[in-house]
């Protein structure tokens, strides 16, 4: 075996390895564009120096060229998303786009707001890193204060957060469509079949487990809110004059709201949970 | 039918804008509104409204749709809805624009505290009503009972005891 026939065997290998690692590195990048991730962008610029490197060593001047051409590229996209992402966030999530999420949350949102609200949160902020912790808990507060559903309020929070109006429309319309599509066809069954002595069977043992249900809820809420004596005044008697003397809800929720106003007026700032 | 329709409106707007704490609050609320003042529902289909909004996935205001469904077809139940969900829509809206200033607002925190201790009056309100119209025999108390027990101590996911009631009823009636 000669000499030049050594190098050319060391050469090929030299080769080899240097085009596997680019492929490696092209790998990491294709992943790359459409996570936006900083991370593995470094890690294809790395790994197709290493793979430049190598195509030097083996003396395909040529391949180098292509490869430092390809460097250039990434770098300066690197560049420039990193650019991007320090400086506003909200661009970011002016481009979401994955709408159909929202759909799929409204399928199989089961099991209240708590449920949604991690769905939510696994998708926008641990996966595609769109929206901050913080964020979510503010969406969070509010939902619980002010009225409506808690999950719809959490979804409709989430898409003005991504898109202002249109994102909160767009959200809140498609995350309450499977939800709604199937009521329609659940009522117009339910026109036709709820004679059924079975179905009624069934549905009232349905009826019962939900009046449980409602109870529980507002036994979690009671030992949550409930704080001393005046709560419990204000409990009682909105419950009484709901229940007893059919006061108009919206009476009652207001009456309260006042109540509320001048009973904790002189406290000490005292953080609703 | 039109006038139906602007009922049902503001029926569920009010309700929309009203329900302090979450979806279950509204029941009471729907219950006396649908059923007492406007007869669009007997108690019966109510409760019914109230279950199958249950165990549908969503929100529990589903019902609403059912409802609008059952009081004026296809249409009333979009125009229930779509009522029920826009107040809290625009609020939301309005308030994250806004939210430092709103966390930090001691009268309206006041205002909220008050009105939440009140929905929970409601909520009990609506377990007794649900109650007197669902809890007929020894069975579904048993079942009411069985299933506070689930969801209030052991915390289970509302939808295993749904599963579980919808079971033990399908083998009761045979």
């Amino acid at each position: 075996m000669t000499p030049t026939d050594k190098t050319t065997i060391d050469n090929e290998k030299l080769k080899e390895q240097a085009e596997r690692l680019y492929l490696q590195g092209l790998h990491a990048f294709a992943g790359s564009a459409n996570t936006s991730d900083v991370e593995s962008m470094k890690r294809a610029a790395g790994l197709w120096q290493q793979s430049w490197k190598l195509y030097l060593k083996a003396g395909d001047t040529e391949r180098a060229k292509d490869l430092k051409k390809s460097l250039a590229v990434l770098y300066k996209k690197e560049y420039v998303k990193a650019n991007k992402n320090k400086k506003t966030h909200v661009s970011l999530a002016g481009k979401f786009k994955d709408w159909v999420m929202f759909f799929k949350i409204g399928c199989f949102g089961f099991g209240g707001p708590m449920a949604v609200f991690t769905l939510l949160e696994d998708e926008l902020v641990r996966k595609k890193k769109i929206l901050t912790n913080q964020d979510f808990l503010e969406g969070a507060v509010l939902g619980d204060v002010l009225p409506g559903p808690v999950t719809m309020d959490i979804v409709t929070y989430t898409g003005y957060k991504l898109k202002k109006w249109t994102g909160a429309l767009i959200a809140t319309l498609v995350f309450i469509l499977p939800s709604f599509v199937l009521m329609i066809f659940l009522a117009m069954a339910y026109d036709k079949y709820s004679l059924t002595p079975k179905i009624a069977g069934v549905l009232q043992c349905l009826g019962a487990a939900v009046t449980g249900l409602i109870l529980s809820v507002a036994m979690k809420l009671t030992k949550a809110e409930m704080k001393d004596y005046r709560e419990l005044c204000i409990l009682i008697w909105a419950f009484a004059s709901s229940l007893i003397f059919k006061v108009d809800i919206v009476v009652i929720v207001g009456l309260c709201g006042l109540v509320g106003i001048v009973v904790y007026s002189n406290e000490p700032e005292e953080r609703n949970k | 039918m039109i006038t139906t329709l602007f009922q049902l409106a503001w029926v569920f707007l009010k309700i929309g804008a009203c329900s302090f704490g979450g979806g279950i609050v509204m029941i009471p609320m729907i219950e006396q509104e649908v059923v007492n003042n406007y007869a669009w529902l007997t108690k019966t289909e109510f409760i019914d409204a109230v279950t199958l909004g249950q165990i549908t996935p969503g929100p529990v205001i589903i019902s609403g749709t059912f409802i609008g469904y059952k009081a004026c077809g296809i249409l009333g139940a979009i125009v229930a809805t779509a009522s029920v969900i826009l107040p809290s829509f625009i609020m939301i809206c309005l308030a994250t624009e806004m939210i430092k200033k709103f966390r930090e607002n001691k009268i309206l925190a006041n205002f909220l505290r008050g009105a939440r201790i009140a929905v929970i009056g409601m909520v009990f309100d609506a377990g007794v009503s649900i109650g007197r119209g669902s809890l007929v025999d020894t069975k579904t108390v048993l079942i009411a009972v069985a299933s506070i027990i689930c969801l209030f101590k052991y915390k289970l996911n509302p939808i295993w005891v749904l599963l579980g009631a919808g079971i033990v009823g399908l083998i009761w009636s045979g």
